[in-house]
């Protein structure tokens, strides 16, 4: 019996268990810039946008650490930081993001060869 | 002269023998607590006019339900979308906060607040030191997933004053409310992971009572309540022989929102189906801790359950039979969980023994700094003493609930009668909460063998 209940252990922990349990992203939409705790300085990545590509889905960024080529896919989170000029953020998409815009990026797992987990884009209207 | 001595001598005697008690070493971050808890209990973020005490009030075990909730007056922070127009709509639910303690969560975004919501009961904040760590990151929340950010405790309160402390649904910062700065974080995390017990139990506890002793029997058999593989010790962590070493908190299916007749949805409101972890949801929901759980209903993420015994009696459905985890349960271990009437309520008696023994434990932690003089202002003395007396008050319903142990009420009831006597005394506060630390031990006693 103790053989099989460390079965199902493991069973149990191989398919509910082992997913990473990551943030809630839902109230990250309201998080300005540079201020989401513990990640912000740390984790993530701030800059200014060089380019946009829509076909490819990625886009060219550099700041204080360098210039990097980030990917997005269906599932990374676009928020639109209008917090400086007191409006509401929104969700957007990859049309939102324009050269020059000042942005926050962070990837899955924290890893920078990986696609965005979310990225946020400041707004001034 | 030799009957001075003699009276001088006595009086040595007298207070050499009633020296007072040397105070433990202070905690180190006992500064960095308190400023948590003066930010936990008062700090509004400039918001709507709610404190994290709002739904987690330290006189209810840091929760909230319907009959506390009936208690407060109408115009509490709590109400806040009954009296303030900008939040009168997809902030709350009054019908269902008041009937059923519950709170709106949009925890897969914001795009559509009339539809995209769950309802979830607030889960309280004690023991969090042994119930949220896991391999994976802490696991915060009722599904696991309720912090931003690094998904820390610390981060917690940055989400929770979005989601709770705004004044108006445009939730723009500095205008609807301000984020908790660093500091303020750290402070609360600080004073969060100080509440409850700081340990793990170790079961099997010597117990004295015939009832629930077979109930924690049943807790602990791997063939007939297999409790024991998801509640380690009775707590939030799985089992190290089941799960391997350092399996921490999890998140299991358990089929909860599959069961019929919720009350919630009996009646009109709007009660969206809640998919648990992550953004789509995977149906699991993070394991609590039982330990807290017989003086802190209702149950489970929704609050579909209202009583220990109802909570207990769950696993034998066929909500949680037919729910991945109980399935997985069922092909590992050749049979669901299938206890009957007596053999729920002997582990519903256990659960409350057990949460019993944890508010006394509280209760004399409580007094102990009164009856000592260890406290440093009047206000530190009422806090421990109001808190002794709700935890006295909880272990007396717990106890009384089940029909268990009279003897032992008695002892709590007496405890109740000194600690309030000690909360109106003006000098003999020190005598009266020795003398509740001293029917506590009796209570306690009566409950379990001490070694």
């Amino acid at each position: 019996m103790s053989k099989l209940l460390t079965i199902i252990g493991t069973i149990c922990f191989l398919v509910l268990g082992t997913f990473s349990a990551h943030a809630e992203k839902s109230t990250e939409l309201y998080i300005p810039i540079g201020q989401s705790p513990g990640l912000s300085g740390e984790y993530t990545v701030l800059g200014k946008i060089d380019q946009v590509n829509l076909q490819n889905q990625t886009l060219k960024m550099s700041g204080a650490s360098g210039s990097y080529t980030v990917k997005l896919t269906e599932s990374t989170s676009i928020y639109l930081d209008r917090s400086k000029v007191m409006r509401t953020n929104t969700y957007g998409t990859l049309v939102d993001c324009k050269v020059g815009d000042t942005v926050e990026v962070k990837f899955k797992d924290d890893s920078r060869n990986k696609p965005l987990e979310w990225i946020k884009v400041e707004k001034a209207q | 002269m030799k009957p001075l001595l003699v009276l001088i001598g006595g009086l040595v005697l007298i207070i050499g023998c009633h020296m007072p008690t040397p105070p433990p070493t202070p905690d180190p971050d006992g500064e960095l607590i308190e400023k948590g808890r003066q930010i936990f209990f008062n700090e509004t973020f400039e918001g709507n006019g709610r404190t994290c005490g709002s739904c987690h009030p330290a006189g209810n075990n840091f929760t909230i339900d319907p009959t506390f909730i009936a208690s407060l007056p109408d115009d509490d922070p709590l109400f806040v979308a009954e009296f303030n127009p900008a939040l009168k709509k997809n902030f709350e639910n009054p019908r269902l906060m008041r009937e059923f303690g519950l709170i709106v969560e949009n925890l897969d975004g914001f795009d559509d607040l009339a539809n995209k919501f769950t309802l979830r009961g607030v889960p309280h904040t004690l023991g969090l030191q042994d119930t949220i760590d896991s391999p994976q990151g802490p696991r915060t929340g009722w599904s696991g997933d309720g912090s931003p950010g690094d998904g820390s405790l610390q981060s917690f309160a940055t989400g929770a004053v979005i989601q709770h402390f705004t004044k108006t649904l445009g939730r723009v910062p500095d205008v609807d409310f301000r984020l908790p700065t660093d500091e303020e974080l750290d402070a609360l995390e600080a004073f969060q992971f100080s509440l409850g017990r700081q340990e793990e139990l170790t079961l099997p506890l010597p117990l004295k009572g015939t009832v629930a002793k077979r109930g924690q029997e049943l807790f602990l058999s791997p063939t007939e309540g297999k409790c024991f593989a998801c509640h380690s010790n009775a707590g939030a962590n799985g089992d190290p022989a089941v799960f391997g070493p350092n399996a921490g908190n999890l998140n299991f299916n358990t089929g909860v929102e599959d069961l019929p007749d919720q009350p919630q949805d009996l009646t009109a409101e709007l009660v969206p189906p809640d998919d648990g972890f992550g953004i789509p949801g995977d149906g699991t929901f993070n394991t609590p801790s039982v330990i807290e759980s017989a003086d802190s209903g209702p149950f489970f993420h929704n609050n579909s359950v209202e009583t220990i015994e109802g909570a207990v009696a769950f696993y034998n459905g066929d909500a949680f039979n037919n729910s991945p985890a109980g399935q997985l349960l069922q092909q590992a271990t050749g049979s669901g969980i299938n206890l009957d009437g007596t053999q729920v309520v002997e582990v519903a008696a256990f659960l409350r023994i057990i949460n019993t023994l944890e508010n006394i434990r509280q209760s004399i932690e409580a007094l102990e700094p009164v009856a000592n003089k260890w406290h440093q202002t009047v206000e530190q003395g009422k806090r421990l003493l109001d808190q002794a007396a709700a935890e006295t008050e909880d272990s007396i319903a717990v106890l009384s609930g089940g029909g268990l142990h009279p003897e032992a009420v008695m002892h709590l009831q007496e405890a109740l009668r000194l600690t309030k006597k000690a909360q109106r005394s003006l000098f003999s506060k020190s005598r009266y909460a020795r003398e509740a630390i001293e029917q506590q031990e009796k209570a306690r006693d009566n409950l379990v063998e001490i070694s």
